[in-house]
């Protein structure tokens, strides 16, 4: 705890300190110090896979290490890596609520409003298809780079951000811990990119009620109540013999990630045709006519914590999510009509439907102190 | 991105072999295209006609391969090629793209002459419940598993999706059902079949087999066409629906052809 304070204070004086030129870009300070002083051997860290989830790709050249993900965590919490010290990865994506935040779409740098919601943030080492909304990031070591320079989130850039780290009185040493670099200069974004993906591969949940019962064999009758059991025939499509079909699992399920990990329309945009959607999230990726106003389908774990909901945080609750599927959304070319379409699902349905998403719900991450803010 | 998505498209688990005991090998290409009806099978935008003259169109089609071995011409013997793949032609939106093939390949299959090919439909028992936490980057089972299906504690096999224009109207979304999304699973669905060709493989020389699947042939069966005009053939996940699951699995054999 004291170190954190430390490292929080000494990164509020190097922002003062550090002096910028007229394109906003800082003076490298020359300052070459040696660290090889400072002992290295960091410690590999084993991942424990929960029942369930599947295995996860961790990439040969960024193995996890006691080291890296504590710097990792180190750099998720500090607003060092924004303009104006104010905005840190936490601010969008808040432990308590699954590593999201509670906004339609999420608030940057002096208030500024981006494009869509945050995404949670939990499991999300396990996804292979792609990362953000729309894609755009093949893996965390690259979507970590992204948010600094995006002018409504952190509009920083990273020449900055290497000259702040390489200058702080206590990241230099923990860089030296997690990567052996042996001198500041060494410290660079992709170092930093690495040490924010290696945290973020240890945000795991698997302990809901979902979990328990489907995973880890646990087989309380008393675990769900018939609502939720009602409500789970109807996410899976396994009411036999009834038209309860939610189709949700359709785009929702997949070893335990609760994810396809695909892109799809789910008809929430009423347009005229594809080229009309207001935000082209894959399109945009591919230039792809037919991928136009898709998103990831994302991770319900959590689901409940997560709100607003979709990409654009249109909907507030999950109440109005229900309706919107029950309705059958609005239809275009590229629309997952085999499971976005009318639903007649009653009052009855749906209230079971929202009970059994409750499942999904793991708040036992809360208190692991190795996912907490080390600041405070 | 376009890269990115290939390299998941065509993920692929080669067979293991020693290559200290295999003497001299050769890169063998499996090449795969999806048709409608004899045409280059495009998604989203591109619309057929069904054997009952009503408009259809396709969102998805993908499927697992997996066991698939080469038969040698002598005896019983037989060279894996490849343990676990996964194919999907639903990226293809453009002409260009449904023209180009999927391919998968072992660059180090034994030379020699083989009689023929099997391949398996699916993803096999042996591997439908192994631990995905222990599944090692790169194998497909792992790269998607968003395919797997836990309400059948199963991998689905086979996916085939788009837009039936069942009220006849010429146009999709605006009758009460008219999306289809049909998802075969677990071991009982199962499928293998052998193609027999005469295959010889020569050392540096690479081989290459095509396969067709006319995914129109996956709906028909002794000339009559699955009838997408019921709620009841529209989907596959109630456990009541295995018998059209089945219907479609068995027709996938048929539809899937090598050509020669």
């Amino acid at each position: 705890m004291k170190k954190a304070f430390i490292a929080a204070f000494l990164s509020m004086i190097l922002i003062n300190a550090c002096k910028k030129d007229d394109n906003g870009k800082m003076e490298p300070i020359e300052d070459n110090t040696d660290l090889t002083g400072i002992p290295c051997g960091p410690s590999p860290h084993d991942l424990v896979i929960p029942a369930g989830l599947p295995s996860m790709n961790i990439p040969a050249d960024n193995p996890l290490t006691d080291e890296g993900i504590e710097l990792g965590r180190f750099l998720f919490y500090d607003p060092i890596l924004s303009v104006d010290s104010t905005i840190s990865c936490a601010s969008c994506h808040q432990l308590k609520y699954s590593f999201t935040d509670l906004n339609t779409k999420s608030i940057g740098i002096n208030g500024l409003q981006g494009p869509r919601s945050s995404m949670p943030l939990l499991n999300v080492g396990f996804f292979n298809l792609g990362l953000f909304w729309d894609g755009r990031s093949p893996n965390l070591e690259d979507q970590a780079l992204h948010p600094v320079e995006n002018p409504l989130e952190m509009a920083e850039i990273w020449d900055n951000v290497e000259v702040k780290l390489q200058n702080h009185p206590a990241y230099p040493k923990m860089f030296r811990e997690a990567f052996c670099i042996n001198n500041t200069s060494e410290i660079t974004r992709d170092l930093a990119a690495k040490a924010l993906a290696q945290f973020e591969r240890t945000l795991i949940s698997a302990n809901s009620r979902f979990d328990q019962k489907i995973y880890q064999g646990n087989n309380n009758p008393f675990l769900w109540s018939d609502a939720e059991v009602d409500g789970y025939l109807i996410y899976f499509d396994d009411a036999t013999g009834s038209e309860k079909l939610g189709h949700c699992a359709h785009c929702h399920d997949g070893k335990g990630l609760l994810s396809s990990e695909r892109y799809e329309n789910n008809g929430i945009e009423a347009v005229a045709s594809l080229d009309d959607f207001p935000d082209k999230g894959l399109g945009a990726v591919t230039g792809k006519r037919s991928d136009n106003g898709k998103f990831k389908a994302p991770s319900l774990r959590n689901i409940a914590l997560t709100a607003p909901y979709m990409h654009d945080g249109r909907f507030a609750t999950l109440e109005e999510v229900i309706d919107h599927y029950n309705s059958g959304g609005h239809y275009a070319d590229n629309l997952l009509l085999a499971s976005i379409q009318p639903l007649h699902l009653t009052e009855t349905d749906k209230a079971n439907l929202l009970a059994f998403l409750q499942t999904f719900t793991d708040t036992s991450y809360y208190s692991n102190p190795a996912f907490q803010n080390p600041f405070q | 991105m376009r890269k990115f998505l290939l390299f998941l498209v065509l993920g692929l688990w080669v067979a293991s072999c020693k290559d200290d005991d295999i003497g001299p090998t050769t890169t063998v290409n499996l090449n795969f295209k999806a048709t409608y009806d004899g045409r280059p099978l495009v998604f989203t935008d591109s619309v057929y006609v069904y054997p009952d003259g009503h408009l259809i169109k396709f969102d998805r089609l993908n499927f697992f391969i997996s066991d698939i071995a080469l038969l040698e011409a002598q005896g019983s013997g037989e060279a894996g090629l490849i343990d676990i793949g996964f194919l999907n032609f639903s990226d293809n939106s453009t002409l260009p793209e449904a023209e180009t093939p999927l391919v998968v390949s072992n660059n180090k299959v034994p030379v020699g002459q083989y009689k023929g090919i099997r391949i398996g439909i699916g993803v096999p028992a042996s591997l439908n419940r192994s631990s995905s936490t222990t599944l090692p980057t790169g194998n497909p089972l792992r790269d998607n598993a968003g395919e797997f299906w836990s309400d059948w504690d199963s991998y689905i096999f086979l996916k085939s999706e788009g837009k039936f224009d069942a009220d006849g109207s010429g146009q999709f979304g605006d009758g009460p059902k008219e999306g289809f999304g049909h998802h075969p699973g677990t071991d009982e669905v199962y499928r293998s079949i052998t193609f027999t060709h005469p295959i010889v493989l020569e050392e540096g020389k690479p081989f290459d087999l095509n396969f067709v699947l006319d995914i129109l042939k996956l709906y028909v069966k002794d000339g009559v066409a699955l009838d997408l005009t019921k709620p009841e053939n529209l989907d596959t996940q109630s456990p009541s629906d295995l018998e059209l699951a089945k219907f479609l699995m068995n027709n996938l054999l048929q539809a899937l052809a090598l050509e020669k």
